[in-house]
Formats: structure tokens, C-alpha cells, sequence
């Protein structure tokens, strides 16, 4: 459906996208991933025609961008990241302003704003001047605007940012009901979203795609980065009345460390705590639940989280290994729950 | 052709929601009224020079039409500039041409809307003696004329920058120059260049036509520079996207 060559934009001496080149096909959800400033806006700016390429060329369905761009602007629909409205305006009265830009006749254009406010749950607001709107309604009244010629494919510049936690599961709902019967072509730097919405993900870093698959396939070619947390109680010094056997902080990272496949070990917050780093195809954890019972530690807890896929996203966007990087949330976002926490700042990724 | 009227629309009723709009209308009406009451005092004086009162009018109208064509342009693309709006815009399936086009039109069309009540100014002269109704349809074709020059070269500032405020400046910069262009006539040595300046003369221009005199040169300069400021602002409005 949208075929990108080779895309190149120059701002200067400045280069903000370098030799992009990506298909979506009809259907297909694609999530474009990056850091902050990572070239996704201008990417996207490209796709839909705002900004012309200085190398490489954009196919809509067939048509190129910049040789027809009217007939293949008609085909998409653009939710900026900046949804910018004419705030004079009442809700009704720019929809019905934007179905005549879209060159809708009258009859049609009726039935396209009623459905498209209907859809975005904007019909209490529709006598409603855009300027009083919230920032979550206006966010609708764009996605409104974007739907309203009923287009092929749907472009979405980062569509949840700066909205409350429920309006993000509406929206993100009503993404997903969108993408089942379109294109859909969405940006965003929350990765539970991407997990969460998307078939395919292409992850952006200083213009360049650097990672492309499906969220599962990302996750696997990250296993090297498995990490195993492991919690020992009765350690010295800190509840040694309690424990059976006492050892040292220093003795455990040692015995922990020799055992097979364990790459690094990392002390944790509390005495007795670690972080372990596992190579791709070991699985330790029974090795250390009989180094456990073979010295007489209390074992508290041991668990391996699989690596997310933040933590590819952050190894591909930083030249730091995982471990050293941001402090990675203990609880990663699990990609099969509708989790609202994706708006907090802790499941950004540091940019 | 729909997009275009959609954009004419929207901009046309954008003039009628802004405030500024009805503090121009009022002080448009205020300033006309109390320069015409005035002129038509003025006249009725014995010894006042004799000539149709609507001519002296127009004649009289060339500030106004300058502070008219800053102001009524100066937001059209600047403010969509200014708040990113631009971008759903150019993204939809429409041509810089054809926005420039809805918005001058629009500009056009409430400019216009303004003059019309000044039709019961004649209305006057029509009740309390002889009026030549053919001489004040070339007067306000001259209104028009002149102000749709006025209004492209305000609607060529606001593609340029984000910010209303500069464009009304530069918009004002360029129109004092067209103005003065034609007072150069008096300076000017040399018949050729007393001609040219002459045919640019936009106040002479007003108050030949306010006389009945309809030249066609005179129209074919306004009408031929108001399209290349149109030209010019679909240019810089391409030309954004490059920058």
C-alpha cells in the first residue's frame, strides 16, 4: 500500500533521515519506533507529503507523492503529533470544513462527519467551539479529521501523547478497530503501544532503521540479554539470627558467577540480592536452586524476565550494553495486558 | 474546485468569527462617514471647486485602502503557519495554488463586504440631486481593483512568516513603495519615465476613474500584479517545505 525508497532528508548540512526504505502492506499495522529526535516526525512528514524528500521516492497505492500528490493525498489520512485546529471553529463546522477539502460531495460529506464523529466518540461535542476543547478531545477531532475521507491508510504521528490513561485505552482501542481494515503506518516512543497494537516494527536511530520485524522476532534476537534476579535471606550482617547458614555478599556473587552461563553478576539494592545476566541459551535457575540447597542459603526469590522489547530497543538506540544502561523497570510491561501505566514516564524510553 | 470553495468558506467565516474584523468594519465606517459628511460640507460652500462628489470620494479613499490591505490579509497563512495547522493542510488533497486562491478570494470578498454599506453615501447625493451613476461604478471598480493589488500583496507577506504582525509590516513596507511610485512622476525627468511612473500612479489612477475615466493600462497593471503576488505567495508556500 505505501512503499517507501531509499527516503533521504537533508536539513543543511544536517541529515534527519538517511536511506529509509520500508513497505506496509494492506492491512498491516507498522509501528516506527525511536528515540526522541531519531527522524520518525520527518519520516512520516515525508510519507504524507508535507515535506518533500531530497532523495528517494514515496509510492501511495500506487501513486507517487510527488508526481500526483493530490490523488495520492487523497489516500491517506494524517493525525499530526501537533494536532493544530482552527480553534474559532465548532467541531461540526471543521468537519464538515475538512470532508469539503477532501472534496467530498455534500451528501457524502454529511454522512462522513456523522460516522467519523460517531466513531470518535465526539458527537456530545459537536456543537462545541474547538478552542474549549481538551487536549484529549481535540486529539479525537484530529483523529476525526483523519478518518473522514475513509482512507486507505492511516498515518498517526505519536496519537496518545499528553492524554489521561483512559483516554489512551479508548483511543489505542480505536487504533486497533482502524487497523483491521486499513493501513495503518503509526509513530510512537511508548513501547508497550508498539507491543501492544502493531504487526511490525521498525526501529529508527539518528535516520537509519536499525531493527525491523515483528515485536515477537525482536524479542527473540534479543535473548542475550535475559536477566535473572535472584534473592538470598540470612545474609551476614543483616539477618544473620534468622538464617541457617550465613555468607557473605562476596561469597555468593562468587559461587554465582561460576556457574555455567552466567555472563555477569550484579549486586542488587538490599544485601542478598542480584542481578544475573544470562548468555542466549542457558537457563541457570536450576543450577542456582541446587547451589542454593548444596550451601544451606535461603532462597527468597528467583525469577528470569525474558528480554522486552525495551531492552532491544534500548541496546539498538544506545552504544551502552543493556546492563549499563537506564535502570530498567523490574516489572516489564507485559504485552498480553491492557496496561494504562504506559502513559508514565518510567515506560518511556530515556532518550 | 470544492476544496477551494471549502477554503473560501472557512476563511470568509473565519473574518466573521475574529474580532479584529469588526474593529476594522467599525472604524472603516466611522472614518469613511465622517470624511464624506465632511467633504460634502466642504462642497456646499460657495466657491468650492465643482465636480461629482462621489469623484472627490474615492479620490480620498487611498489611506484607508492602504491600512485595509495590511490588515485584512495579514493572518490567512501566517496564522497557519504560526500553529502548525499548515500541516493537515498541505497534507490534504490541495494545491498551494488552490489554498492561496480560497483565502485571497475570501479576503477579497470581505473587503468587498465592507464598501458595500458606503453604496448609501450615493444614496444620499441620489435624494437631494443629480447623481452619475456610471462614474461611481468605475469608482468602486477602482476600490476593487485597487484593493484586490493591496490584498495579494498582503496575502504574498503572510506566506512569509509566522507572525501577523511582521507580515502587516512588510505588507505595509511593499504598499507605501507601490504608492510612492507614482508620485514619482512628479520628479521624474524625461517624458518616457514621466509616463511610466505616471501609469503606475495608484492615487491619480483612483481619481481618474472616479471621474469616469476607465484606462485600460491602468487595468491591466493592477489586475497582472495582483496575480504575480498570488504567483509569489504559492511560491513561498512550496518553497517552505524545502527549508
Amino acid at each position: 500500500m505505501i512503499e517507501a525508497q531509499n527516503l533521504s532528508r537533508r536539513y543543511g548540512d544536517f541529515t534527519a533521515v538517511d536511506d529509509v526504505s520500508f513497505a506496509v502492506g494492506e492491512g498491516e499495522i507498522l509501528g516506527l519506533l525511536g528515540p526522541n529526535g531519531a527522524g520518525k516526525t520527518t519520516t512520516i512528514r515525508m510519507i504524507t507529503g508535507f515535506l518533500p524528500p531530497t532523495g528517494g521516492r514515496v509510492t501511495i497505492g500506487g501513486t507517487d507523492l510527488f508526481e500526483a500528490p493530490v490523488k495520492a493525498r487523497r489516500q491517506i489520512g494524517y493525525l499530526p503529533e501537533n494536532v493544530a485546529l482552527y480553534s474559532e471553529m465548532r467541531v461540526g463546522e471543521y468537519l464538515a470544513y475538512r470532508a469539503g477539502l477532501e472534496g467530498l460531495k455534500r451528501a457524502e460529506a454529511k454522512r462522513a462527519c456523522e460516522s467519523a464523529q460517531e466513531r470518535c466518540l465526539l458527537s456530545d461535542v459537536r456543537n462545541q467551539v474547538i478552542g474549549t476543547l481538551s487536549k484529549g478531545y481535540r486529539q479525537r477531532v484530529g483523529l476525526a479529521t483523519a478518518i473522514l475521507h475513509d482512507p486507505e491508510v492511516l498515518v498517526l504521528d505519536e496519537p496518545t501523547v499528553g492524554l489521561d490513561p483512559k483516554q489512551i485505552i479508548a483511543i489505542r482501542e480505536l487504533i486497533r478497530d482502524l487497523g483491521r481494515e486499513r493501513t495503518l503506518i503509526l509513530s510512537t516512543h511508548i513501547l508497550s503501544e508498539v507491543e501492544l497494537l502493531c504487526n511490525r516494527v521498525l526501529i529508527i536511530d539518528k535516520g537509519r532503521i536499525v531493527a525491523e520485524g515483528t515485536p515477537e522476532s525482536l524479542r527473540q534476537s534479543s535473548r542475550g540479554a535475559s536477566e535473572i534476579r535472584v534473592a538470598f535471606a540470612g545474609v551476614a550482617g543483616v539477618d544473620a539470627a534468622a538464617a541457617e547458614s550465613v555468607a557473605s555478599v562476596a561469597e555468593m556473587s562468587a559461587a554465582l558467577g561460576a556457574l555455567a552461563g552466567i555472563t555477569a553478576v550484579t549486586p542488587g539494592a538490599e544485601a542478598g540480592e542480584f542481578r544475573l545476566a544470562a548468555s542466549a541459551e542457558a537457563d541457570p535457575r536450576a543450577e542456582i536452586f541446587r547451589l542454593a540447597v548444596a550451601k544451606g542459603w535461603t532462597l527468597v526469590e528467583l525469577a528470569q524476565s525474558k528480554a522486552s522489547l525495551e531492552d532491544v530497543f534500548v541496546r539498538l538506540t544506545t552504544n551502552r550494553p543493556v546492563e549499563a544502561a537506564e535502570p530498567i523497570e523490574d516489572d516489564h510491561p507485559d504485552p498480553a495486558n491492557d496496561r494504562d501505566e504506559a502513559a508514565e514516564p518510567s515506560e518511556e524510553v530515556p532518550s | 474546485m470544492r476544496a477551494v470553495l471549502a477554503t473560501y468558506l472557512r476563511e470568509l467565516r473565519a473574518y466573521f468569527l475574529s474580532p479584529l474584523a469588526y474593529v476594522v468594519a467599525f472604524f472603516f465606517l466611522v472614518i469613511n462617514g465622517v470624511l464624506f459628511g465632511m467633504m460634502i460640507t466642504q462642497l456646499a460652500q460657495p466657491g468650492a471647486p465643482s465636480g461629482p462628489p462621489m469623484g472627490y470620494f474615492f479620490g480620498s479613499t487611498w489611506l484607508i485602502l492602504i491600512v485595509l490591505g495590511t490588515i485584512l490579509p495579514m493572518r490567512l497563512l501566517s496564522e497557519e503557519l504560526r500553529s502548525g495547522s499548515i500541516e493537515v493542510l498541505m497534507t490534504a488533497p490541495i494545491t498551494e495554488g488552490q489554498v492561496v486562491a480560497g483565502k485571497y478570494l475570501a479576503a477579497l470578498s470581505f473587503f468587498a463586504l465592507l464598501w458595500l454599506p458606503t453604496l448609501g453615501y450615493a444614496g444620499i447625493l441620489a435624494h437631494y440631486g443629480e447623481v452619475q451613476w456610471g462614474p461611481i461604478a468605475a469608482g468602486y471598480l477602482s476600490v476593487l481593483l485597487v484593493g484586490a493589488l493591496f490584498l495579494s500583496v498582503g496575502t504574498f507577506a503572510s506566506a512569509m512568516t509566522k507572525s501577523q504582525l511582521i507580515a502587516a509590516v512588510i505588507t505595509f513596507a511593499i504598499l507605501i513603495v507601490l504608492f510612492l511610485v507614482g508620485l514619482l512622476e512628479q520628479l521624474a525627468s524625461g517624458e518616457v519615465w514621466k509616463n511610466v511612473f505616471g501609469y503606475l500612479d495608484i492615487s491619480a489612477a483612483m481619481d481618474e476613474l472616479g471621474k469616469g475615466v476607465l484606462d485600460t493600462r491602468r487595468l491591466v497593471y493592477y489586475i497582472s500584479t495582483s496575480w504575480f503576488f498570488l504567483f509569489l505567495t504559492s511560491r513561498a508556500l512550496e518553497d517552505r517545505k524545502w527549508r
